[in-house]
C-alpha cells in the first residue's frame, strides 16, 4: 500500500527563556491511507507536539514530514496554512467550536474556508457525515446549547466535511464522560471504516486503544512502541500507558 | 458567512459595539456640525449681504468678502468719485462691525438715506429708523433671539443703545446704527469699510465691475449676484486651518476608539482566531474579517452620526434663531469616508496582530 504520511527524524525543540525543551527527539513514523492510529503516552511526552507538526500548525526544528509526498516541514506559513485547509482536519480536546455561531454555521465556515461550500458532491458528503454523527437535529443550536459530547460530534463534522487526507484528534474524549467518550470513539471508528478516513487520535483511553488498528506509544519525545497487534495485547499495553 | 461571524460578535459584545458606534457617530456629527456651522454662516451672510439689493459691493484693497473679518478701510470721499461714474445711480457708504457678544452678528453703520436709495428701504415691523447715535435698528431674528423690542436697551461693542426699530431680516446686517457713530466706535472717523452701489442698468453689472476696477486699481468691485457663490467657495485661511484641525481631531479620536475596540476584541478572541487558523484560514482571511467588522461598525456609526446631526440641525433654530447650520451632500460623503477611513486606520494594527499570532499559541490561549 502507498504511504500517506512519512515522518523522518523529526525533532521539535521549544526554547523557554534560555532553556531548550526537547518535545520531540527524533520521531520516525509512517501511516498508510485509511489507517486509524492511536497515540498514547504519559503527559508531556510530546503527543500534542507531534500532532501540531503533523498538522502543519508548526514547523519541526529538524526532520522531514511528508504528507501526500510534500514536505510540510519546509513550508512557510502561507503554504502550511493552505495545506491545513486542504488536507487536515483537527479535533481538539476542548471542542473549539466558535461560540457565537450555530453548529451549522460552524460546519459551514469550515467549508467556506476550504472552498467546497458550493460543491454539490460535498453537500452530499455533509449529509452523510451529519447522519453518521447523528447531529442532524442539533445543527441550529449554538455550542452552549449542546452537551460536551454533542459539541465534539459537531467539531468532528467540521473536521470531516472537507474530506481531509488526515484527521488529527488530540485527546478528543479528554473532556467527556465515559458514555460520551464511547459514542465519540465509535463515531471515529465509523468514519474510518465507512469513509476510509485516515485518523490519528491521541488518547489516554485504554478502551480506544483496544479498538484501533495500531497503537503508537511515546515516551520522552520518542516513539517507543509501534504496531498492529492482537486486540488483547493492545488492551494490555493501553492499560499500562493509561495508568 | 463572514457577516454571520461579524454580526454574532457584535451581539455577543453589545456594549463594546454600542460604544464604538457612538464614538464613530460623534466623529461624524462633530465634523458635520462644525463644517455646517461655517458653511451656514458663510452662506447665510452671503445671502443676507446679497439681500441688500445693491448691484455691486465696492471694497478697498486687501478686503475680504467676509465683511466681519475686515479691517481695511477707505476714505468716505471715494463714494463721491463712485457716484460720479456714468451708470451709477446710488452709492451707500457702510462701516461694518462684527459683534461677537452672544453670537456672530454683523453690524452696519449706515446713512439711512443713501442706504434706502441703494436697497429700496427697510420694512419696519415695529418702530422707526434711528435718529441719533444712541439709537439702533435690529432685525426680527435678532429681536426674537435676544427678546428685544422698541425702547429696550442694548449694549454693543461697549456702547449703550436704545432699540428704535425692528426690521425684516435679510438686508446685510442684523443691526444697523448711525454711520458716524460706527466710525467713532471703530476709531476710524472719515473712513468706511465698503460702498454698496446701485446701477442704472442692473444687467450692466459686469461691464461696470470692469470699469470700476480699472478706474480704482487694486480696489474690488464684487457683483452682488455672485456673492453667495463667491462666499461659499472662498476659503478663509484661518477658518480653513480651524476646520482642518477640528476634522483632524475628530478623525484621530475615531481612529483611536476603533483601535482600542478592535485591539481588545481580538485579544478576547485570540482562541477563535487560533481555531480559524487551524482550519486553514489565511492571515489575509483574519485581517479581512477584522477590517470588515470595522467597516460595519463605522457604517453604523455614520448612519447614527448623520441622524444625530440632522436632528441637531432641526433643533437649532428653536434655541438659536440667528444660527444657521448647513449640512451639504458633499460633506456628508466626506465625513462618511473619513469615518470609515479612520476606523480602518485604527483597525490595521489590531488586524495584523490578530493574523500574525502563532496558531498553536493562539489555540492554547485561555
Ligand atoms: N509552546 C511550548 N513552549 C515550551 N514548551 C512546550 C510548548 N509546548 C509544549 N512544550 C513542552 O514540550 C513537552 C511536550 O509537550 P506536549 O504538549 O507535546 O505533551 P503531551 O504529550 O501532549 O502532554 P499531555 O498529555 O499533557 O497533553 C512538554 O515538556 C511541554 O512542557
Ligand atoms: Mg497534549
Amino acid at each position: 500500500m502507498s504511504v500517506l504520511l512519512e515522518v523522518v527524524d523529526v525533532v521539535k525543540t521549544y526554547t523557554v527563556g534560555t532553556v531548550a525543551v526537547e518535545a520531540l527527539r527524533g520521531v520516525n513514523l509512517s501511516v498508510e491511507p485509511g489507517e486509524m492510529v492511536a497515540v498514547m503516552g504519559p503527559s508531556g511526552c510530546g503527543k500534542s507536539s507531534l500532532m501540531h507538526v503533523l498538522g502543519a500548525m508548526t514547523r519541526p526544528t529538524s526532520g522531514r514530514v511528508l504528507i501526500d509526498g510534500v514536505n510540510v516541514a519546509e513550508m512557510g506559513d502561507g503554504a502550511r496554512t493552505a495545506f491545513r485547509r486542504d488536507k487536515v482536519g483537527f479535533v481538539f480536546q476542548k471542542f473549539n467550536l466558535l461560540p457565537t455561531l450555530t453548529a451549522r454555521a460552524n460546519v459551514e465556515l469550515a467549508r467556506r474556508i476550504h472552498g467546497s461550500h458550493r460543491d454539490p458532491e460535498a453537500d452530499e458528503r455533509v449529509e452523510q457525515v451529519l447522519d453518521l454523527l447523528r447531529i442532524r437535529d442539533l445543527m441550529d443550536r449554538r455550542p452552549v446549547e449542546l452537551s460536551g459530547g454533542e459539541q465534539q460530534r459537531v467539531a468532528i463534522a467540521r473536521a470531516v466535511v472537507k474530506h481531509p487526507s488526515l484527521i488529527l484528534a488530540d485527546e478528543p474524549t479528554g473532556n467527556l464522560d465515559s458514555k460520551n467518550s464511547e459514542i465519540v470513539l465509535n463515531m471515529f471508528r465509523e468514519l474510518n471504516r465507512r469513509m476510509a478516513q485516515t485518523i490519528i487520535i491521541v488518547t489516554h483511553n485504554p478502551d480506544l486503544a483496544s479498538r484501533v488498528d495500531r497503537v503508537i506509544e511515546m515516551m520522552d519525545g520518542r516513539i517507543v512502541r509501534d504496531g498492529r497487534r492482537a486486540p488483547a495485547e493492545i488492551a494490555e499495553s493501553a492499560r499500562r500507558a493509561g495508568q | 458567512m463572514n457577516r454571520e461571524i461579524i454580526v454574532s460578535n457584535f451581539a455577543r459584545r453589545p456594549v463594546r459595539t454600542g460604544v464604538s458606534i457612538v464614538a464613530v457617530a460623534t466623529e461624524v456629527a462633530l465634523i458635520l456640525l462644525i463644517v455646517g456651522l461655517v458653511v451656514g454662516i458663510n452662506t447665510e451672510t452671503g445671502e443676507r449681504t446679497a439681500g441688500v439689493g445693491a448691484d455691486i459691493m465696492f471694497q478697498p484693497p486687501g478686503a475680504s468678502v467676509f465683511l466681519g473679518l475686515n479691517s481695511a478701510v477707505m476714505p468716505v470721499e471715494v463714494g463721491d468719485l463712485l457716484a460720479g461714474v456714468d451708470g451709477v445711480e446710488a452709492v451707500a457708504p457702510i462701516v461694518t462691525q462684527f459683534n461677537t457678544q452672544g453670537g456672530f452678528d454683523v453690524v452696519y453703520g449706515i446713512e439711512p438715506q443713501s442706504f434706502d436709495a441703494v436697497s429700496g428701504g427697510f420694512r419696519f415691523i415695529e418702530g422707526r429708523m434711528f435718529q441719533s447715535p444712541e439709537e439702533i435698528v435690529i432685525d426680527d431674528l435678532y429681536a426674537e433671539a435676544k427678546g428685544l423690542g422698541v425702547g429696550d436697551g442694548l449694549v454693543l461693542l461697549n456702547h449703550s443703545f436704545t432699540v428704535a426699530g425692528v426690521v425684516d431680516n435679510g438686508k446685510g446686517a442684523r443691526l444697523y446704527l448711525d454711520l458716524a457713530a460706527a466710525q467713532e466706535m471703530s476709531g476710524n472717523p472719515g473712513n468706511v469699510s465698503l460702498f454698496f452701489v446701485r446701477l442704472d442698468d442692473a444687467d450692466a453689472v459686469y461691464a461696470m465691475q470692469e470699469t470700476l476696477e480699472e478706474r480704482f486699481l487694486t480696489y474690488h468691485a464684487v457683483p452682488m449676484r455672485d456673492l453667495v457663490s463667491i462666499m461659499a467657495n472662498t476659503s478663509l485661511p484661518a477658518l480653513d486651518a480651524f476646520l482642518t484641525l477640528v476634522v483632524a481631531v475628530a478623525v484621530t479620536i475615531g481612529a483611536l476608539v476603533i483601535f482600542l475596540s478592535m485591539y481588545t476584541t481580538i485579544s478576547e478572541r485570540t482562541r477563535e482566531i487560533g481555531i480559524l487558523r487551524s482550519m486553514g484560514a489565511s492571515k489575509g482571511f483574519v485581517v479581512a474579517l477584522v477590517l470588515q467588522e470595522t467597516v460595519w461598525l463605522c457604517l453604523a456609526g455614520v448612519v447614527l452620526g448623520l441622524a444625530a446631526s440632522f436632528a441637531i440641525v432641526a433643533a437649532v433654530p428653536s434655541f438659536f434663531p440667528t444660527l444657521q447650520l448647513m449640512i451639504t451632500g458633499e460633506w456628508i460623503v466626506r465625513a462618511g469616508l473619513l469615518a470609515v477611513a479612520s476606523g480602518l486606520v485604527g483597525a490595521v494594527y489590531p488586524s495584523i496582530r490578530a493574523a500574525g499570532q502563532d496558531p498553536v499559541e493562539a489555540l492554547a490561549y485561555e
